[in-house]
């Protein structure tokens, strides 16, 4: 007994000290990390302010500071036309994909119908291959309808969203993990199965529908090959993306480097505000007390 | 308010796996039916095709006269308890009971007045702005029963609602589901696998095991008349005690021969008997573990054995016992009927000498373990 007392105390560091080392590791670690996440960002602002020059220097402190960058781009530019369609396009995509999604995961999670595990693998595996296997068909027929060039938006908001359903894993593992008895008792209370959905399901879904929203908003901001394919050079149909791209290949990048920048400062806007607009529905334990857990 | 028929409903999981069949039932109108049996044995199944949550394989329900069948839960007008509460997680206590009223459009004084009715009914009154997780396990519980109260539906499904709860709190719940059915009196199907619910809460219990019904009767009808060893087992606690042993008949006297002891049958089970011309033969023989009474050491009808293992549960001892031949019975004997040098003398290892009530056995059928006299 008298040992194992002694050699406790022996040891030296109490459990509150090593906490305070191992808190104080992580942190450092973390704001490590932090720094260098963020300094390109930090770079990219200040490139954007940089009013002296609009080509590469070799410092970071602007010498002289101003909106210049962003007057230009607004006025001298089609960034307002890509810019709009891009946030068309997101908002559209954002509003289709996260209802064809939804329905597809709740209806794999709560439906027992012939050929649906057939129909999860055989999506699963359709998914493993890449998007643009197909864009030669894609371009053809939409060619055909009228969605290339400065239709390509429209055209692209079908493709975002017509596939969509394929990726049902994510809702579908959050749909899973909600009793089924509160289905149950929602249709033995009167519900239909669509009332089940947007009654019971959706209210307690907040993160996962915010997660696909998300996902849905933000993936037209960094399409790129598909983009580019289907506006076919016509500037009226670009997205941000292909447009700003457009600037370092065919003029000189000395002229539009620092509008580039500030280009890039615009772009980060709208996906920052959807995602802070809808942060704080994250509210974790939304489903306590529905069961007994 | 309404009567029940189930006429051979059945239910065939996958392609052969049988869950229930060949379940005939009439329930009536107001009546409290209690299935139970041990899990697995379809009478949460049954329940769910009564509800419309599972499809029926086989044979008709009916709900006054309709049948339900193809009906959707919601056009069926039952109300359901679950297990686990299933209380919308989202909603207020106020608002996870006014559901299906919303749902109906009821006019909303009409949803005001109901809800706040069934709250007073159950006493959770003061909770109705809280959300379920504010909740105790045994408040969740009485909002979902106030959930399915304010239906006024025609039947009101159980599905083991007590199961959750702690023994303490669910003795509670169970003496105020009495009261409740009191109060709404309305036709009843309860689910549960705990014997003691369902004697005390049925007006008639459902005794099932793998799928097929073994007796339907009152409590006192399947306690006392038990119509197999399944059934004779399963209701009652502590279980009842059987073994092999011989029926013997002599002239018109009835004796069995446990343990080598020699006991008569008396009583209106010896005259069931006779009127049944029972003969000799090998018989299981039931004997309740209340049933047992001390008997002097060396008497003829004195099965002697040796104590294992001494129970006090205060108004009564259990006694688990070895007999001669290395059978274990269980012995219950009630503490005011012992003198304090016997409550003394009755610990592990001591000696014990019991003899059954000879009024109050059951003989089973050795092949086929029905009861010989039903």
């Amino acid at each position: 007994m008298k040992n194992n007392t002694s050699s406790i105390k022996k040891s030296g560091l109490g459990a509150k000290a090593s906490r305070r080392i191992s808190n104080t590791l992580i942190y450092i670690v973390l704001i490590v990390m932090t720094v260098v996440w963020l300094f390109p960002y930090f770079g990219i602002v200040l490139e954007s302010l940089r009013m002296e020059s609009t080509g590469r220097v070799d410092y970071m402190i602007p010498k002289e500071w101003g909106f210049g960058n962003y007057e230009y781009l607004f006025t001298n530019t089609n960034f307002p036309t890509w810019f709009i369609n891009t946030t068309i396009m997101g908002l559209a995509t954002a509003v289709l994909q996260t209802f064809f999604i939804l329905s597809m995961s709740y209806t794999l999670s709560r439906l027992r119908f012939k050929g649906r595990k057939f129909l999860m693998n055989f999506m699963l595996i359709l998914g493993m291959f890449p998007g643009f296997l197909t864009m030669i068909l894609i371009y053809k027929i939409f060619g055909d309808l009228g969605l290339t060039h400065a239709n390509a938006p429209f055209g692209l908001i079908i493709v975002y969203c017509a596939s969509s359903g394929m990726g049902y894993y994510v809702s579908k593992g959050f749909f899973d993990t909600i009793s089924k008895s509160l289905d149950e008792a929602a249709r033995i209370d009167g519900a239909t199965r669509w009332q089940v959905f947007y009654k019971v399901i959706m209210p307690l879904s907040k993160p996962i529908i915010i997660y696909t929203i998300l996902m849905g908003f933000m993936a037209p901001w960094g399409d790129f090959m598909l983009a580019r394919f289907l506006a076919a050079g016509d500037d009226l149909g670009k997205n941000v993306a292909v447009g700003m791209w457009g600037w370092l290949q065919a003029t000189n990048p000395s002229t539009m480097y620092t509008r580039f920048c500030a280009a890039g400062v615009t772009v980060s806007i709208p996906v920052t505000a959807v995602f802070l607009a809808l942060q704080k529905y994250y509210v974790e334990g939304v489903t306590g007390g529905a069961v007994k857990g | 308010m309404a009567s029940v028929k189930l006429t051979n409903v059945k239910k065939i999981y996958g392609k052969n796996t049988l869950a229930v069949d060949n379940f005939n039932l009439d329930i009536a109108d107001k009546e409290f039916i209690v299935f139970v049996g041990p899990s697995g044995c379809g009478k949460s199944t049954t329940l769910r095709m009564i509800a419309g949550l599972e499809d029926i394989s086989g044979g008709t329900v009916e709900i006054d006269g309709v049948v339900v069948n193809d009906l959707q839960p919601r056009d069926r007008d039952i109300a359901m308890v679950f297990q686990n509460y299933a209380l919308y997680p989202h909603l207020t206590v106020f608002e996870n009971m006014a559901f299906s009223l919303r749902l109906k459009k009821v006019p909303q004084d009409e949803v005001y007045k109901r809800v706040t009715e069934a709250a007073e009914v159950l006493g959770i009154t003061e909770y109705l702005t809280r959300k379920p997780r504010a909740l105790s396990g045994g408040q969740r519980q009485r909002v979902a029963i106030g959930r399915a109260m304010v239906r006024d539906s025609k039947v009101f499904l159980m599905d083991e609602p007590l199961s959750n709860l702690d023994a303490k709190l669910r003795n509670q719940m169970r003496a105020e589901i009495i009261l409740l059915r009191k109060k709404i009196n309305t036709t009843f199907i309860y689910v549960t696998h705990d014997q003691t619910e369902a004697m005390t809460l049925g007006d008639r219990i459902v005794i099932m095991k793998d799928g097929l019904i073994q007796q339907v009767g009152t409590p006192t009808e399947v306690f006392d008349m038990p119509c197999n060893l399944f059934v004779a087992e399963f209701i009652g606690a502590p279980k009842m005690n059987t073994f092999n042993t011989k029926l013997v008949k002599e002239g018109d006297k009835y004796y069995v021969t446990p343990y080598g002891a020699k006991i008569e049958v008396t009583g209106e089970k010896a005259t069931a008997l006779a009127a049944k011309g029972v003969g000799s033969q090998n018989i299981i023989l039931g004997v309740r573990p209340e049933h047992f009474v001390l008997a002097e050491a060396g008497a003829p009808d004195a099965i002697s054995c040796q104590i294992l293992v001494n129970e006090m549960m205060g108004s009564e001892l259990h006694l688990h016992v070895v007999t001669e031949n290395g059978d274990k019975l269980i012995v219950r004997i009630p503490t005011v009927s012992l003198t304090d040098d016997q409550r003394r003398s009755l610990v592990q290892g001591a000696p014990l000498h019991v003899t059954c009530e000879g009024k109050v056995m059951h003989f089973f059928n050795v092949e086929e373990q029905t009861n010989l006299l039903v």
